[in-house]
């Protein structure tokens, strides 16, 4: 009993001596320069952004798979994991601070949804750990993140100006605007009035509670307005049931989208019947002539390929080859050294990790051009030059349009 | 003005109609078992699934798939009651209905790794509204009301006349006198759960037949369905009827006065000043 006791006691003092020295341990310098890199991607599996996530986590593990076979980064080998954040923002929470306080990733990679990037990226910059994301929401940019965030998704405001130069070809007087409550609706709705009512536009606008199963009072009340163009801001599930109750209610005038809410699966969803006519606007577009999409397409066996597969496959990239810049394997590594591989134009131009490993290795610069597109960022994390693209679903397929 | 109202009455009421054949599932649950089953809302998704399997899948037309729906959910409620809440009989109201939150997530995942998260449609052709003066209506969600009715006549008629529906009566009535009558309460209760989470299998088909479906397709509802059954009275049947049509129609009149983001605000609502003011719901004879 009583050496029991006196093991217990050991054993406690062991544990309290083992407990008062881990943060001196974990917070020495170095500690992480050895073991595996970790990289993490914050991907939508289910939800509104379930059509992207997988693809998403497919380019991030082809990219580590391939770097690993390569001899891995910096003399180690690169690990890496993929949480699901449901699309929504407490999900996502759950999920970055398993990455961060269990898993230590150095990156957080591919957020879809502006409001899980929203939720996140304080998270990432006080553990130093560096988003690279897809988000658009305007308001990322302007959180005080230290320079831990860049994304390559053009952000909303740049997206809205696609609908109002789209309002405006098309010579309408009357546009009605339904967007479910996101961190960007606001921005979408201000920048389009201020585009469009100057010219004569009449716009009327509605935000509609996403969780709801059905809209057909709030399509009622837009056809009522009989407006010339209806934008069906949703994400995929909200449009499928809108372009629906579109087609009930016989709408005759033009019906433009985001491109995320109007894909392939969408078209699935709402049937070729609802879907036929309706516009993909702002898709920010692939860079379908890089030498970086044709391996994309290579390395994931995908004869197409949407954005964000190609910003996912960028995002592994650019972390990649930062690390290896710097020589620094941690978040703040990425930070300090990813404008020194995406916006040197002087550098050789690179489309994947394994060349810009080897080109870094022999003391050489480079300039990363992605599937996305040449990947240069701003100062507060915005991606600089995008290319957008609208098409429109003909025959039950998106068709690309020049306007 | 006029016009208006009465055209999101009537949306209310259509919805309401729907939204009362889960929200009775859930109410029949409570009846017998005395705590709020909230997987009501994945057996919503199993029976849209179920009904999406057949009439999709195996070209079962849709009116004939419901059964498959209300069979489907029927079962995966037996057996998940048998599973997940059955051992927890005698924990607290709380317990349970905490349990059954579990028990969702679980058939909502398992839903989910099968079919994917992305949205789907049943073969079923899209028509265009019915105008009829100024009004408008869809004829599918005129086959969902009379789909909702006969399942609702169907049920009142197998609790009103059968021995087994009386037996289950009993049960809700007063478990410990029906036990004293030699009713089994174990197999009423399994029976309630079968024909209660069946209901909800067969409203999230009627909801998936007017939208789209996907694992999440009960769990968007469930808020109008407990408001519903809370309403009219948690464990009344004829009170989950007229809470559904209540629910339908508050949420739709409400954006009268209210911008549509707030439609969720009516659910949450409903609920705070039934129990503030009338604890038992509408027709609710008892408080527990």
């Amino acid at each position: 009993m009583s050496q029991s006791r006196l093991v217990t006691r050991r054993r406690a003092l062991f544990a309290g001596a083992g407990a008062i020295a881990a943060p001196l341990v974990i917070t020495t310098p170095g500690f992480g320069q050895t073991g595996p890199i970790k990289l993490g991607g914050l991907v939508s599996l289910t939800g509104s952004g379930s059509p992207f996530g997988p693809n998403s986590r497919v380019a991030h593990q082809a990219v580590v798979d391939q770097v690993n076979a390569a001899g891995g980064l910096l003399g180690r080998k690169i690990e890496y994991g993929a949480e699901d954040d449901q699309t929504n923002a407490e999900a996502g929470i759950r999920g970055a601070r398993k990455m961060i306080d269990v898993d230590k990733v150095q990156a957080i990679m591919s957020v879809w949804a502006s409001a899980v990037g929203t939720a996140v990226l304080p998270l990432c910059w006080e553990n130093k750990v560096m988003l690279l994301g897809i988000s658009a929401a305007d308001s990322l940019a302007d959180l005080p993140h230290q320079g831990y965030f860049v994304r390559t998704q053009p952000h909303t405001v740049l997206q809205a100006k696609q609908f109002a130069r789209f309002i405006l070809a098309n010579n309408a007087k009357s546009a009605y605007l339904i967007m479910p409550q996101t961190p960007f609706t606001e921005s979408v709705f201000k920048t389009i009035r201020e585009d469009v009512e100057p010219k004569g536009v009449k716009i009327t606008s509605a935000i509609i509670d996403n969780k709801k199963t059905s809209f057909r009072s709030e399509i009622d009340e837009m056809t009522r307005a009989n407006p010339e163009i209806f934008m069906m801001g949703g994400y995929l599930a909200e449009n499928i049931v809108m372009a629906k109750d579109l087609f009930r209610a016989n709408y005759k005038g033009k019906v433009m989208g985001f491109a995320y809410g109007v894909t392939p699966a969408f078209i699935d969803g709402a049937g070729k019947e609802a879907a036929e006519g309706i516009y993909s606007i702002a898709d920010p577009s692939p860079a379908f002539d890089s030498s970086a999409y044709t391996k994309l397409k290579t390395l994931v066996k995908r004869d197409v390929l949407d954005t964000f597969i190609c910003q996912a496959y960028d995002h592994a990239n650019l972390a990649i080859l930062s690390m290896a810049k710097g020589k620094d394997a941690t978040g703040t590594g990425i930070r300090d050294n990813i404008r020194k591989i995406s916006n040197n134009e002087s550098g050789t131009v690179v489309d994947n990790a394994l060349d810009g490993l080897k080109l870094i290795a022999e003391g050489k610069e480079i300039k990363y051009s992605g599937a996305s597109g040449p990947c240069k960022f701003a100062d507060n994390g915005n991606i600089i030059e995008v290319a957008f693209r609208t098409a429109q679903v003909k025959d039950g397929k998106l068709a690309e349009l020049k306007i | 003005m006029l016009e208006k109202t009465l055209q999101l009455a009537l949306n209310g009421l259509m919805a309401g109609a729907v939204l009362a054949v889960p929200a009775i599932g859930l109410t029949m649950v409570y009846a017998v078992l005395r705590f709020v089953n909230f997987s009501v809302a994945a057996h919503m998704a199993v029976g849209a699934f179920a009904g999406y399997m057949l009439n999709a899948w195996l070209g079962v037309p849709a009116w004939m798939a419901i059964f498959g729906a209300f069979a489907g959910a029927a079962a995966a409620g037996i057996a998940s009651d048998h599973v997940g809440l059955r051992p927890l009989r005698g924990q607290s109201a709380l317990t349970l209905a905490i349990a059954s939150i579990a028990v969702n997530i679980m058939i909502e995942s398992a839903i989910r790794f099968f079919f994917g998260g992305s949205p789907r449609d049943y073969a079923i052709q899209l028509r265009r509204d019915w105008v009829i003066g100024a009004f408008k209506i869809g004829p599918q969600q005129v086959e969902n009301v009379i789909i909702a009715l006969v399942a609702m006549a169907m049920l009142f008629v197998f609790l009103m006349m059968t021995t087994t529906g009386k037996a289950m009566r009993a049960v809700a009535d007063n478990p410990v006198l029906a036990d004293s009558k030699g009713i089994n309460p174990d197999a009423i209760a399994r029976l309630a759960v079968g024909i209660g989470m069946g209901l909800a299998g067969v409203g999230g088909m009627l909801v998936g037949l007017d939208t789209s479906i996907d694992p999440l397709v009960g769990f968007r509802a469930i808020l109008s369905v407990f408001a519903a059954a809370v309403v009219g009275g948690l464990g009344s049947i004829p009170g989950a009827v007229v809470g559904g049509l209540a629910i339908g129609l508050a949420e739709e009149l409400s954006l009268l006065a209210l911008p549509a983001t707030y439609k969720s605000v009516i659910g949450f609502l409903a609920i705070a000043l039934i129990l503030t003011l009338r604890p038992q719901g509408l027709l609710g004879s008892r408080v527990t």
